[in-house]
């Protein structure tokens, strides 16, 4: 110790100086907002869900209330005019239908009649196809078109000289489609993928026509989904003038209606929820409205998944390593260095100032996000949880976010005497810490997370569905005692301050500009 | 808590310990490039001026004096102190760089007050000391105005205040009469002579050759990381004997007179002025030079005048770097 200035406390004042100036900046930093909003975001997610909650409550009670017992007797496949007749009047009842255009199943075997009235003179004979499929596939497909007269029964495109847009293959021409037979398989049809897909046949001079016969690719043996959706038939005496003379758009479709019915009874505390289907009962589901068991699993959530692996872990990276690089990219940070005081001190005041305001943003945090979930639910519920241990979870989440910023800080502060780009550190330790549940138990204990999670009151919730890996990674195997967690990560810290110490002694500054 | 009193501070252990400022064979690289190479200082107190070009290594010798880099080799001591031990060395001086370092929210007062609370003044003294600070460098008008709002003058001024509000031995700045007003820069002139004269360091950088021209007790001379000269001017003058001299001949007929003078084997060199009014003429030999001149003046041609161009620390400076 060197004289007055020297002593313990005197550096100590001195470290507390440095930690106050710090601080204000800490808390009021205009582009500290964002870390503000990270904190807050929990609660402000919780008022949210409490102020919908209560809203709804308030919605179901003017409904009218029913009673508990006989809505856990409404049973799956009952109609909706017996459970109607059971339960009274719902407090919401909503109507809808549901109409969907499907294709007839079955009836035409892929063959349909065209029929024009009355008869005309055609020489040529042009089908025109704008959807070719029905599964949206831009290939036309055509076993057969058949052109009759007057009697009817003479088809007068067979054999005759067809033209078509370019065959999917040489040995699926048009003259397949005039060529009088369906069954001989995919070569034995007109298949076409060129744009305009249309299909001609000469009829060798004006005759009469009266009806079309077209096979689609179901009667050749294709896929019903292949037959041809929108097409028109035109014809012409000169091969220059066309008439349309028959048009087919959506052939084979019908509306298929479902009618939906949506009652809520309400019980005062859980709602039932009835989907009927064409008047029957599908689906039921009756849960309280405000669920304190799951509002508790979903806190767990948010403050593991959210809280602590990224709002916290951002919030840090982002004060601490401003207190170091931050400064230098400002070039401000020289005014430190020029008090008169030891590096350590100089580290040691802006430690303090960072950890202080981080503890008091996120801690608060957490204990807000904590105070707002528990608010909606009703007294008795509270008293219970409060009997069962609720305000040792309050405190022990406040300790997880507190020790977060303990962990996460003392790590970015070192990190930012290193380096001065963020991005790349806070990547790495990102997947270090996001990976810390596969790494062998030794290396598991040189993770924050480790420790954090092995603090947290209530396990994350997490579905059963889950990948092992996925698993291993949320939620740590072997969680340490909480002494043993506090322990590890404070002496874990204590070795990160110790080298972030080594290196401000030996810190220049350099703003790049040097004369 | 006062703050310990001068004698304590400034001597350390007490004793004898070595006033100056001296620099012992001090390198320093940024990564492979140079910043300072093999510097050899002892620099006694008054004023003595840094000079030299931009990126020379100005602010580099003042960082380093100041504990902001580190050496790579050498040993610098600030009046007994090294500047690895800013617990210490911070005490007895003060630095004025470049940069801002005020917080958007701090007035001029409330700024400097925040740094002498580092010094362990109480609350009371710190601010007696940051006004009186203030004072010296007539700024106590803007005081309670924030310093985001000054002008680059009254920043300058700021910086200079916070330098000496603990009213340190040695004082190293920055440039420090860049943007200050004529009258503010005369009186900053007087302040720095008036702690000369009390046995301070006042070491400065500047590349406005005539300011320190006229303040300086001493220059250093700096270029490309080098010392090349360093002692008052004078002294640095006759260090440099061996270069030509310059002289400055005002006359009608300049381009006559160049051809008369261009024969002598001492002149090697003559610079036409573009008015055709006048010449400058380096020489190796001043007595010859003398002689020439009076000879010419007897053929007819008339000289209005005749100075020696290098007495001034620009004419220095331009022999020893080339013209830069």
């Amino acid at each position: 110790m060197r004289g007055v200035n020297g002593t313990f406390s005197a550096r100590a004042r001195q470290a507390w100086t440095i930690a106050r100036i710090e601080l204000r900046r800490a808390f009021f930093a205009k582009r500290g907002l964002w870390v503000y909003a990270l904190a807050l975001l929990p609660a402000l997610a919780f008022f949210g869900h409490g102020i919908d909650a209560k809203m709804d409550l308030a919605r179901l009670g003017r409904g009218g209330l029913t009673d508990a017992a006989l809505m856990n007797g409404v049973q799956k496949g009952e109609t909706l005019d017996a459970v109607k007749a059971r339960l009274g009047k719902p407090a919401e009842d909503n109507a809808g239908t549901r109409v969907r255009r499907v294709r007839k199943k079955g009836g035409d075997n892929g063959t349909t009649t065209h029929v024009i009235e009355p008869a005309v003179d055609a020489r040529f004979v042009r089908m025109n196809i704008s959807r070719p499929t029905y599964n949206g596939q831009q290939v036309a497909r055509i076993f057969e078109f058949e052109i009759y007269g007057a009697d009817g029964k003479q088809n007068l495109a067979l054999g005759r000289p067809a033209t078509g847009s370019e065959p999917c293959s040489p040995d699926q021409g048009p003259e397949k489609a005039v060529n009088g037979s369906v069954a001989g398989g995919k070569t034995d049809g007109w298949c076409a993928n060129g744009w305009p897909l249309f299909l001609q046949v000469d009829l060798g001079a004006p005759r009469p026509v009266k009806r079309f016969v077209v096979k689609h690719a179901s009667a050749g043996g294709g896929s019903a989904e292949w037959d041809t959706r929108d097409f028109n038939i035109q014809v012409s005496t000169d091969g220059k003038t066309f008439g349309t003379v028959a048009t087919s758009y959506g052939a084979g479709f019908v509306d298929e209606r479902t009618e939906y019915r949506y009652l809520v009874y309400f019980d005062g505390r859980r709602e039932a929820r009835l989907q009927f289907v064409d008047g029957t009962l599908d689906s039921m589901n009756i849960e309280p409205v405000l669920n304190f068991e799951e509002d508790r699993a979903v806190f767990a959530g948010i403050f593991q998944y959210f809280f602590l692996r990224l709002a916290i872990f951002f919030g840090c990276l982002g004060m601490f390593m401003y207190l170091f690089s931050g400064e230098m990219s400002n070039r401000t940070l020289h005014y430190w260095f020029l008090a008169p005081a030891p590096r350590e001190i100089v580290l040691a005041g802006k430690y303090a100032a960072g950890l202080i305001a981080s503890t008091v943003i996120f801690g608060g945090g957490a204990l807000l996000a904590f105070a707002v979930m528990i608010w909606p639910h009703d007294a008795v519920e509270l008293q219970a949880y409060w009997n069962a241990g609720g305000m040792s979870h309050a405190f022990w989440y406040v300790t997880a976010a507190a020790l977060g910023c303990v962990g996460y800080g003392t790590v970015f502060l070192a990190v930012g005497l290193y380096i001065r780009n963020p991005i790349v550190p806070a990547a790495v330790l990102l997947a270090w810490e996001a990976s810390s549940g596969v790494l062998p138990q030794m290396l598991q204990k040189v993770s924050i997370l480790y420790y954090l999670q092995s603090l947290c009151p209530v396990p994350a919730p997490i579905d059963n569905d889950v990948p092992a890996l996925i698993r291993l990674l949320a939620v740590p195997a072997a969680p340490a005692s909480r002494p043993a967690a506090i322990l590890g990560l404070l002496l874990l810290s204590a070795l990160v301050l110790w080298i972030a110490s080594r290196a401000v002694r030996r810190m220049e500054i350099s703003y790049g500009t040097e004369s | 808590m006062t703050a310990p009193d001068r004698s304590e501070r400034a001597g350390g252990s007490g004793g004898a310990t070595p006033a100056g400022v001296i620099f012992d064979e001090v390198s320093k690289f940024y990564g492979d490039v140079l910043g300072v190479n093999r510097v050899t200082l002892n620099i006694p107190p008054g004023i003595t001026s840094l000079v030299g070009p931009n990126g020379s290594g100005k602010t580099t010798l003042m960082n380093l004096m100041t504990g902001l880099l580190h050496p790579d080799h050498g040993r610098i001591l600030m009046r007994g102190i090294s500047p690895r031990d800013p617990e210490r060395l911070m005490r007895i001086t003060g630095y004025a760089t470049q940069y801002d370092t005020a917080p958007r929210w701090a007035t001029g007062f409330t700024f400097i007050t925040t740094g002498l609370l580092l010094f362990g003044y109480g609350r009371k003294e710190a601010e007696e000391k940051a006004w009186k600070a203030l004072e010296r460098v007539s700024l106590t008008e803007a005081a309670n105005r924030k310093v985001a709002g000054y002008s680059k003058g009254m920043r300058q001024r700021v910086r200079l205040a916070q330098a000496i509000a603990h009213d340190p031995d040695i004082l190293v700045l920055d440039e420090p009469l860049n943007g200050l007003d004529p009258l503010v820069r005369a009186e900053t002139i007087a302040q720095f002579r008036a702690w000369a004269n009390e046995g301070k360091h006042v070491i400065l950088s500047s590349h406005v050759l005539q300011e320190v021209d006229l303040i300086s007790d001493q220059v250093v001379l700096i270029a490309n990381g080098m010392i090349i000269a360093e002692g008052t001017i004078r002294t640095v003058r006759e260090e440099i004997q061996e270069h030509p001299s310059q002289y400055l001949i005002r006359c009608r007929d300049a381009s006559g007179v160049a051809s008369r003078l261009f024969v002598e084997d001492h002149v090697t060199e003559i610079r036409l002025n573009d008015d055709r009014m006048g010449l400058l003429v380096m020489t190796r030999d001043r007595e010859q030079f003398a002689r020439a001149l009076g000879t010419i003046a007897l053929n007819g041609h008339r000289i209005d005048g005749v100075v020696p161009a290098d007495e001034n620390v620009d004419a220095l400076y331009e022999y020893l770097i080339g013209g830069e």
